[in-house]
């Protein structure tokens, strides 16, 4: 099947022409037939769900894969991007949404990694390199970082922005974003995209790369959506919409992602109080308080850094706490570790889930039992059978894409991931379910469905806590929000006071009090 | 995202399970291939006196890595097993040649406080190195300068000889050819094949050994589970070191010299991943023949004593570098 | 700047006996060892404690090392001693070259130095200027003893292996040479040599290997008993009732051995008195005695069952 021709207006000269590209991994099909162009000095969005082949995309032409078949034509001429540093000698540079930077290394010696200045002896010049790196984040509009810190004291935002910085010192013609937005705060992306819109007045071609829509129809002038290895169509940004962007990339239309529309059936027994915890001395002294009824959604909003996580890995028992007490039920817990918690019925969906939540080397089965092997072992031994039995259970009510219950965790795409460490925590039924990020790397039809899984749950009767970046997933799944800055709650809303504005001057401390609340 | 999300929605084709099976299938095929090249190269090889040699030759190797396979699959190494032996063997011969005790008593004792021996050093290896979060690498590092100088401390720096004979023939007897030692390996072997594969234990040891924080995150308690590792590798220093003794009727302080590097290797040609997680014990016990077979069959083909050790050097390298590629592969 | 030195010898080294502050006019002997937890050497030195307090008219310092190869320990307790200002050093070098430099330094302070058990190199003493004699017993006659011993049972055309100590140890060394010479005086077959790094459990195993690669094996020499004792428990484990052993040190393991037949003979070189006989040697020359020359041969012992 071939896509169908898109008729690209071609008013400026074509950049780069992209002509049929096929790359297959063994039997894998990840290009099947990928046809893209980029015009000088646009902002052009390659969106899609995970695995319709965007960053194998990136990778033939960054260099990192040799297409199999079909034509790259860079400037009217044959462009064969051999290896990454011929691609990059061609002008392409790439910030992965996976950071390389090396942590332990001043950010000047970061930017400067490929091609160290030396001094007429060899050695390294460190005064130029300092200024390198000075004039490289200036580009940017990075002047409040400090050349000399090291990369492990910047927050993930910083960090983002210095692999950009490295990647724009060099002549780049064509800058390709990665996810550049996916860790980032809604003030980091729209600083991200004055950055973008200076590139593009220089003259640099951006390709972006983004699972969000609003953050694509607000920079980009042309969108091209793939599915399944194949461009399915190429638009001018103002002749499409997001319904339609989406339409395409899911090949259906999709449900589930409006506000609600009716309340849930919120009991008015509270489930879980919490009362003036604190996780270190230094905290505000008055803590986090709050109340957790049967059934409800929760949702705490608030910049990164604000606290929002680290109140969940206290009431998790992930971090040690200082003081403050949590009532479960009625009863007082005492929560020193995750398994106290686990024991009186929580669950923690973390922020980080390769490196927190998956076994990604494990079975997928054994993932799912991870939290409740007493459920499918005997004194020690385990019952396999009840295990797989528990898994497909899970995988068939969480709707869970896979080929076999005994593949790892690391065959999954993340939105299938994130139900895994969804199904560990359900398999214990929880009483309360906390969130970090709960579709942080998820494409939109994943979302859309642990969106629906999370409500169900609410339905059921599991309260749960979801500490979320982004503002619309908040709006979407929240009964009532929370607002954090510097470790305290500055706010609390009702879904009919739910607007950006509101929640972000609360965010940002400007305003205090609680609005619209009922309690 | 990473490359693997791009291959996303398409089943793996190889599974866990088969793919460990795979990765044995591997180093099973590199031990056929050594065996027959030295049963076509040398007269004895296959003989029935030299199977017998090699299956003794190999089994103090073969018990250490068994208790080694535990602490590396947990991303821990123990590098005081050698010295451990040593303090374990030298504890029980001190039990063994007590005066004034029947024959019976006396073996029993030994056996005991030797294993205790063992039990002790591992559980202080466990416990400093999984309280702190320290590197295990400098914690038993530690531990093998104590227990080598627990061990001349004890014994006064002299060999400790003139077993119960019933104890020795333990040591020597042989049932159809095979050596009683080598089958109490087997058996080791085989009972950490089933803790690790059937058991909430094994399944955990694996997950701590991939994603420690995960496994704490879900509630169990990874603390103890370390100390259990190295417990168990403590535990078979003591039995490698009864074995020593039962084999060669002396106790010496200063036995088991480097062995922990033979007992590491065995591991590691064995296909288990030195940071932990992936391997498996029947790897490790083809592991333990590669490495028994090579000393034997480089010995019979008349290589020198120092090409011997080359090689033994090279083949370990080379099983780190496949291992390499094994982990690169399991990972797309 | 010595102060770390002293630091380091007593870091490095175990600092057996300190007394300095206990002997006025007592001639004070210092006594540098190799690794005590070798049981040879370990002896030795209980029985120079035990000859100090029999003579009871010098003090003796003691200073060993941790292992075989430790010799920069020893340097350190050579030159500790010098600043102590000690009247003589007695030392069993651990590495023939290294410790030259040291001894040399410490005569130049005018301390009597005797070395024992293992000589210095004569080449680099040449260079160094430096005359010295050696007190020690004959590794390479003494391996010749043993030697000479199985080939007279075995017979000219007799079928041998040798098992060596460390390759590159000067006594592991000697005690070969002393066994080649007996294969060529006795008209032997030497089959094989392999180093087994003096240990039992790897002479136990890279003898039974040896042994299934030439059957016909006649005859072992083994350069110490606890070599020895392996070999033996590989025999036993073969049934082979026929094989002939010899080893050498006389250590308490073998005795029985050497008794019911399972080995024919070690050497004794009375390692316990040897430390003693070089103090009192050291002693004579203190008391304004001649000084040694040459090589002054320590008693050498074979061990059999008669």
């Amino acid at each position: 099947m071939s896509s169908q021709p898109n008729p690209i207006v071609t008013e400026a000269p074509l950049l780069l022409d992209v002509q049929n590209l096929r790359k297959s991994f063994g039997g894998v099909h990840a290009l099947d037939g990928v046809s893209f162009s980029l015009k000088a000095g646009e902002v052009h969005a390659l969106v899609g769900e995970n695995g319709a082949g965007k960053s194998t995309l990136i990778k033939v032409l960054s260099g990192v894969h040799a297409h199999d078949d079909g034509t790259l034509t860079l400037d009217g001429a044959p462009f064969q991007p051999s290896d990454p540093h011929f691609a990059k000698a061609a002008g392409i540079q790439v910030v992965h949404q996976e950071f390389n930077l090396l942590n332990d290394l001043s950010v000047a010696e970061n930017i400067s990694i490929e091609a160290f200045p030396r001094t007429r002896f060899g050695l390294l010049d460190r005064t130029a390199m300092r200024e390198r790196a000075r004039a490289a984040l200036d580009a940017i509009g990075l002047r409040d970082v400090d050349v000399n810190a090291p990369v492990a004291s910047l927050g993930i935002a910083h960090r983002q922005l210095i692999e950009i910085a490295r990647a724009l010192q060099s002549e780049s013609r064509i800058l390709i974003l990665d996810e550049p937005t996916a860790t980032l705060t809604e003030r980091e992306t729209s600083r991200l995209f004055d950055i973008i819109a200076g590139i593009k007045a220089k003259g640099v071609t951006v390709v972006f790369v983004s699972h969000h829509l609003n953050e694509v129809f607000a920079i980009s002038d042309r969108v091209t959506v793939l599915r399944n290895g194949q461009t399915i169509v190429t638009q001018d940004i103002e002749e499409t919409s997001p319904d339609g962007v989406v339409a395409h990339m899911v090949g259906r239309a999709l449900a589930g992602t409006a506000p609600k529309a009716f309340a849930d059936p919120i009991g008015d027994d509270v489930v879980l109080s919490v009362n003036a915890l604190r996780l270190t001395p230094s905290l505000p002294a008055e803590g986090i308080s709050f109340d957790l009824r049967r059934g409800e959604i929760l949702g705490i909003a608030g910049l990164v850094g604000a606290g929002r996580t680290e109140v969940l890995r206290g009431l998790f028992g992930a971090d040690p706490v200082h003081s403050g007490t949590v009532t479960l039920d009625g009863r007082t817990l005492k929560i020193n570790q995750p398994r106290d918690a686990i024991a009186a019925g929580i669950g923690f969906v973390t922020e980080d889930r390769k490196d927190e939540g998956l076994i990604l080397g494990m079975e997928i089965a054994a993932n799912i039992s991870l939290a409740s092997l007493r459920d499918v072992s005997l004194r020690g031994l385990l019952n396999f059978a009840r295990e797989r039995r528990l898994a497909r259970q899970s995988g068939a009510q969480l709707t869970l894409k896979y080929g076999k219950v005994s593949d790892p965790a690391s065959s999954l795409s993340g939105g299938n991931q994130q139900k895994v460490v969804l199904a560990k925590w359900l398999a214990r039924t929880p009483k309360v379910l906390l969130l970090d990020e709960p579709t942080r790397g998820v494409d939109v039809g994943a979302k859309a469905e642990i969106y629906g899984i999370l409500k169900d749950l609410a339905a059921q009767g599991v309260s749960m806590i979801v500490v979320s970046s982004e503002l619309p997933e908040l709006i979407t799944l929240a009964d009532r929000m929370l607002v954090m800055c510097e470790n305290r709650i500055q706010g609390e809303l009702l879904p009919d006071h739910y607007d950006q504005e509101t929640i972000l001057k609360l965010a940002y401390g400007q305003t205090g009090g609680v609005e619209g609340s009922t309690s | 995202m990473s490359s693997t999300d791009d291959l996303s929605g398409v089943p793996k084709q190889n599974a866990f399970s088969v793919r460990a099976i795979i990765n044995n299938a591997g180093i099973g095929l590199a031990l056929l291939v050594l065996i027959l090249f030295f049963a076509v190269t040398t007269e004895h090889f296959l003989s029935p006196n030299n199977i017998t040699n090699i299956l003794t030759q190999i089994t103090i190797n073969l018990i250490l890595a068994v208790g080694m396979t535990f602490v590396i699959l947990i991303g821990g190494i123990d590098l005081s097993v050698g010295s451990v032996m040593a303090f374990a063997a030298v504890v029980a011969g001190k039990a063994i040649t007590l005066p004034g005790l029947g024959t019976t008593e006396l073996i029993l004792l030994a056996c005991l406080a030797g294993l205790l021996a063992g039990l002790v050093c591992g559980i202080l290896n466990g416990v400093l190195s999984a309280y702190w979060s320290l590197p295990s690498f400098i914690i038993t590092l530690g531990m093998l300068n104590i227990a080598r100088g627990a061990a001349l401390q004890v014994s006064d720096a002299q060999t400790i000889y003139s077993f119960p004979f019933a104890f020795e023939e333990f040591g020597s007897k042989l049932i159809y050819g095979v050596p009683v030692v080598f089958l109490l390996g087997l058996a080791l072997v085989a009972i950490a094949w089933f803790v690790l594969n059937r058991t909430v234990f094994g399944r955990l040891i694996y997950g701590i050994g991939n994603n420690e924080e995960a496994v704490r995150l879900a509630g169990h308690p990874v603390f103890w589970y370390k100390v259990a590792a190295f417990t168990i590798c403590g535990l078979t220093a003591g039995i490698a070191a009864i074995v020593y003794m039962a084999r060669l009727s002396i106790a010496s302080p200063i036995a088991g010299i480097g062995f922990e590097l033979n007992a590491i290797a065995a591991v590691i040609i064995g296909g288990t991943s030195l940071s932990g997680g992936r391997g498996s014990v029947i790897g490790t016990l083809l592991g333990a023949f590669i490495i028994g077979v090579l000393a034997n069959g480089l010995i019979l083909i008349g290589l020198s004593d120092f090409m011997r050790q080359m090689i033994t050097g090279v083949v370990i390298i080379i099983a780190v570098v496949l291992d390499h590629y094994r982990a690169k592969f399991s990972a797309t | 700047m010595k102060l770390m030195k002293i630091a380091a010898a007593a870091a490095t080294g175990i600092l057996l006996s300190s007394g300095l502050a206990a002997a006025e006019d007592k001639p004070k002997v210092g006594l540098v060892m190799k690794s005590l937890a070798n049981e040879f050497f370990q002896n030795m030195l209980v029985g120079a404690e035990e000859h100090e307090a029999a003579r009871g008219d010098y003090e003796l310092l003691a200073v060993g090392m941790q292992n075989e190869t430790d010799f920069e320990s020893q340097i350190n307790a050579v030159e500790n001693f010098i600043t102590q200002g000690v009247d003589a050093i007695v030392i069993a070098p651990a590495d023939s070259r290294a410790m030259v430099r040291p001894v040399k330094k410490a005569m130049e302070a005018g301390i009597v130095v005797v070395n024992f058990d293992v000589a210095l190199d004569e080449e680099a003493k040449k260079q160094q200027g430096l005359e010295l004699a050696f007190v020690g017993p004959d590794n390479r006659g003494g391996a010749k003893l043993a030697g000479d011993a199985l080939g007279k049972k075995l017979g000219e055309g007799g079928k041998v292996v040798i098992i060596e100590g460390n390759p590159g140890a000067d006594n592991a060394t000697q005690r070969r040479l002393g066994f080649e010479d007996s294969v060529a005086e006795h008209g032997l077959e030497l089959l094989d040599s392999r180093t087994a790094h003096w240990e039992t459990e790897e002479a136990n195993q890279v003898f039974s290997t040896m042994l299934t690669a030439h059957p016909d094996i006649q005859g072992v020499m083994a350069a110490n008993d606890s070599m020895a004792v392996g070999v033996v428990k590989a025999l036993e484990a073969a049934g082979r009732d026929d094989i002939i052993v010899v080893g050498f040190d006389n250590i308490p393991a073998v005795v029985p051995m050497v008794e019911d037949g399972r080995m024919l003979a070690t050497v004794d070189q009375f390692g316990q008195q040897m430390a003693a006989n070089a103090i009192d040697l050291a002693l004579e020359v203190v008391d304004g005695g001649p000084a040694l020359e040459g090589w002054v041969k320590t008693p050498i012992e074979l061990v059999t069952a008669e």
